[in-house]
């Protein structure tokens, strides 16, 4: 079998706060088409891991590769228009402004100039940004401001707002948390269809371990900012070390 | 095009809409073909000259403060260079519109050079370090005597002719609006509100949020810079401490905060308001009616922040409050509240 | 050399006011999160206040502290209990245009009570010391020597007394102070009264060597703030290092650049704050607690 490299990697990655380490030389790696999961108990690094990847936070030690390509100093626009997307553990949309808008806003902006952003709005993006609205099955609220949608429903635009530039990998940051199992399965679903129907990829960090087995084909354990453990969602629910930094011993 | 959340305006609205266009449009023949009547005058062509002149600059702010989110506490400093170009070039025996030109051109380079380094600035610092900028260039003004004149002044060739900067300036106004108006359905004001919301966020999604805000801080103080020279053509004189003058920056925050940030009506609603209190309500009060406007603007910031167009429900606007109480529009950057940190 | 001498020591004796005059509006902004954009008119007042009773009673502005004092105290308390203290848990951007428009409405009330004409007040201090070449005007020493004793009084307080400690820990973590049974209004109220008094007082001192008139508040915030950014937000020992730093630069360039000096040091104060702003938000002390990080992406 030939070496495929990884769409995204990360060796030692390390970032502190001060005297705190938060993420301690973290190697992890997501290979194209795959959905793999990131767990751990509260204050395990995960969402600033994530920063990181994103860029929104510096790396203090190691590398990240995306697609082969450095992205440790990249700026968060740069990160965005390789093709990699992400959602938030807290919601961000944009309320004021419709579904539709929060859409086309969020499409691929690379390439652009300030001049094409002027015109009323470029048809394909429109067309895009309803199919993925279809998609998500929020037609009936695509011009309401989204500020007025449920948690569950903003969940899931903020899904479609990262699938808009048409990313190769998606970071999901508790897309579950905080709405009904309905809409859970819903989103489940949706996530199901782009990584076997798209070949999109997905790294999902989350506490529902239903979740977490149902989808991920590998899952990586975080505890105090380190890898504690790494396999299939069973190895690594029946691995001590893991339910012990859960549940202690 | 990008739909924004209020239903399109009814066929009536338009309608009316179009008939004050044409009755505003027709003031100045009026008084031309009905001379005895006495409500259409030059002083009263002036007068609306001066309420169009606002509009126009509350709408400029507006695209800074009410789409994007960055309250300018110093944008007359645009409408300073304005005035302050125009004057020195007509000084140079240019004519007017090459002169004005200039001047507006003069303004826009200049936010393009202070953009870089103030709109990295958050919130109230931005606010600040504009308002700073407003009171540096009035002293930078009286200190380069040799082009400005100094604290003496300059003096613009006269003329006189009420109804020509009456249609100018109303031209002005509908044009600018229009601007606003179409801004707003475009990606760009969507994407302007966007960085309003959530810069980081923005940024997140591949939004390059500096060239975003320049661009409209650019546009801004350009369309204020033409306001300028028109304004100091009109006065024939101007000088730091009259073209300078402190409410004239402070009365654009306050006109578009009563009309409602952000919204495209809003700065019409706002100006038209204010300079209709100054002129009826006011007018008996004379010297008061600057501390009554700085009673109003307290009033204002602490009981209708969504203005009147976010009263009469337009949902595409702001408040003062959201902008700056948004917890999301905190950088990512910065560190974050203990009780909040989450990793 | 002994020009620069003389601009040295004129920079660090308007420093030592500067420091004095900036000390109300960082410590308000420090313990109760709110930037008062009418710290200038407060100055004004003061000032003004000197002025009056300088012209019907005949009383020398230094000596006028002793009522300029309790009645700019009075002024602040009112203030804060009616006004201020519905814009402290708010947003800081709201106490921002509250308190402009707060400085638009006084500005212009005393313009239109007292006209703009520009008033001095008359001191009983006149002339100078000479050590050497360098002079040492009595009015401006007595200013330093008033701006002095204010800031150390001030430090007393909060250091020493148990109303300072409840004022400082307010500013620190204001829902532990409440824990602790403080009242945090009386504090509030009670500090943005202090404040005012001193902000007032500076006011008063500075009435008979500077023209006083209804709009030189501007500026001076301007300046306050800029002190601000450089010490971080109430602290004593960075407002002095501050207001010093800005004396200097002032006087420099007051001395140095002949016919245009003063005019420019407005715009160089103006240019500092924005640098300080830009590379070092926080301050160079740390003062009660740090500034909002001030720069963003």
């Amino acid at each position: 079998m030939s070496a495929v490299t990884p769409l995204l990697e990360g060796r030692g990655v390390t970032k502190r706060f001060g005297g705190l380490e938060a993420v301690k030389a973290v190697d992890f790696k997501v290979m194209p088409n795959e959905i793999v999961g990131l767990i751990g108990p509260n204050g395990s690094g995960k969402t600033t891991l994530f920063d990181c990847l994103s860029r929104v936070q510096a790396i203090d030690e190691g590398s990240v590769h995306f697609q082969g390509i450095d992205i440790t100093r990249l700026k968060p626009h740069q990160v965005a228009h390789m093709g990699m997307s992400r959602t938030f553990q807290v919601i961000r949309v944009y309320r004021k402004l419709t579904l539709l808008e929060n859409m086309q806003v969020s499409r691929q902006w690379r390439g652009e100039n300030l001049w094409s952003q002027m015109r009323p709005s470029h048809k394909d993006v429109e067309e895009r940004s309803r199919d993925l609205i279809n998609f998500l099955r929020l037609e009936h609220l695509t011009n309401e401001p989204a500020g007025t949608l449920s948690g569950g429903q903003r969940r899931l635009l903020e899904l479609g707002m990262a699938l808009m530039p048409d990313p190769e990998l998606i970071l999901l940051d508790e897309a579950a948390s905080g709405i009904n199992p309905t809409l859970v399965e819903e989103i489940k679903d949706r996530i199901k269809t782009l990584n076997q129907e798209q070949g999109k990829a997905f790294l999902v960090v989350e506490h529902d371990m239903h979740f977490i087995s149902d989808l991920c084909n590998r899952v990586y354990v975080l505890n105090y900012g380190e890898k504690l453990a790494e396999g299939t969602p069973a190895e690594v629910m029946e691995n001590e070390a893991v339910i012990e930094a859960y549940f202690g011993s | 095009m990008t739909v924004p959340p209020n239903r399109p305006p009814t066929k009536s609205r338009l309608v009316l809409l179009v008939a004050l266009l044409v009755v505003l449009a027709a003031l100045p023949i009026v008084m031309t073909v009905f001379p005895d009547q006495t409500w259409v005058t030059n002083s009263r062509l002036f007068s609306f000259t001066q309420m169009f002149m606002l509009i126009t600059l509350t709408s400029n702010w507006n695209l800074t403060g009410g789409f994007t989110g960055y309250v300018d506490f110093g944008h007359a400093v645009f409408f300073g260079i304005g005035a302050y170009g125009t004057g020195i070039f007509m000084n140079e025996a240019w004519p007017f519109w090459p002169s004005m030109l200039a001047g507006a051109v003069l303004a826009a380079v200049f936010a393009l050079i202070i953009g870089y380094p103030t709109l990295r600035l958050k919130g109230p610092y931005f606010s600040i370090a504009m308002l700073g900028m407003f009171v540096a260039m009035r002293e930078i003004v009286r200190v380069a005597k040799p082009l400005t004149g100094g604290g003496v002044g300059l003096t613009l060739p006269p003329y006189l002719n009420r109804p020509l900067f009456y249609y100018v300036t109303f031209f002005l106004a509908v044009l600018v609006v229009g601007i606003m108006w179409w801004i707003r359905r475009s990606e760009f004001g969507a994407t302007l509100i966007a960085i309003r919301e959530d810069e980081v966020g923005a940024e997140m999604r591949g939004i390059n949020t500096t060239v975003n805000k320049i661009a409209a801080f650019v546009l801004a103080g350009f369309l204020t810079g033409i306001v300028g020279g028109l304004w100091a053509y009109q006065n024939t004189f101007i000088d730091p401490d009259g073209v300078f003058f402190p409410s004239r920056t402070v009365e654009l925050v306050m006109m578009a905060m009563l009309g409602g940030l952000g919204t495209v009506a809003g700065p019409v609603v706002g100006a038209t308001t204010i300079y209709w209190m100054r002129d009826v309500v006011w007018a008996n009060l004379a010297e008061w009616h600057l501390f009554a406007e700085g009673m109003l603007m307290i009033l204002i910031v602490l009981y209708a922040p969504q203005g009147i167009m976010g009263k009469l429900g337009d949902r595409s606007g702001t408040s003062l409050l959201r902008v700056w109480r948004n917890p999301l529009r905190r950088s990512a950057l910065e560190e974050v509240p203990e009780d909040e940190v989450s990793v | 050399m002994d020009l620069f001498l003389q601009a040295l020591i004129n920079g660090v004796m308007l420093g030592g006011f500067y420091a004095a005059m900036m000390l109300g509006f960082s410590v308000i902004w420090g313990v109760m999160g709110v930037i008062n954009l009418a710290h200038g008119e407060m100055i004004m007042v003061g000032a003004y206040l000197s002025w009056l009773l300088n012209e019907h009673v005949g009383m020398d502005p230094f000596a006028s502290l002793l009522i300029v004092m309790p009645v700019m105290f009075i002024i602040g308390y009112v203030l804060q209990l009616i006004l201020i203290n519905r814009v402290v848990d708010r947003p800081i951007l709201v106490s921002l245009l509250v308190t402009f428009g707060l400085s638009i409405a006084i500005s212009n009330l005393v313009n239109v009570i007292f006209s703009a004409d520009p008033r001095l007040t008359d001191t009983a201090l006149e002339g100078a010391w000479s050590v050497g070449n360098v002079t040492f005007p009595v009015t401006k020493t007595a200013i330093m020597g008033v701006a002095l004793l204010i800031m150390t009084s001030l430090w007393l307080f909060l250091q020493k007394t148990r109303t300072g400690k409840s004022i400082r820990a307010a500013a620190q973590n204001k829902q532990a102070a409440r824990i602790v049974g403080i009242d945090i209004n009386k504090i509030y109220a009670l500090t943005f009264g202090i404040c005012i008094a001193i902000t007032g007082a500076a006011g008063a001192i500075i009435s008979p060597t500077q023209a006083i008139f209804p709009f030189m508040g501007v500026p001076l915030t301007l300046r306050a703030f800029t002190i601000t950014a450089l010490a971080g937000l109430g602290s004593i020992p960075g407002a002095l290092f501050g207001g010093i730093v800005l004396g200097i630069v002032e006087s420099m360039i007051g001395v140095y650049v002949s016919g245009i000096g003063t005019n420019l040091a407005i715009i160089a104060s103006f240019v500092l704050l924005v640098v300080i702003l830009i590379t070092r938000p926080q301050g160079l002390f740390g003062g009660l607690r740090p500034i909002e990080e001030p720069v963003q992406l």
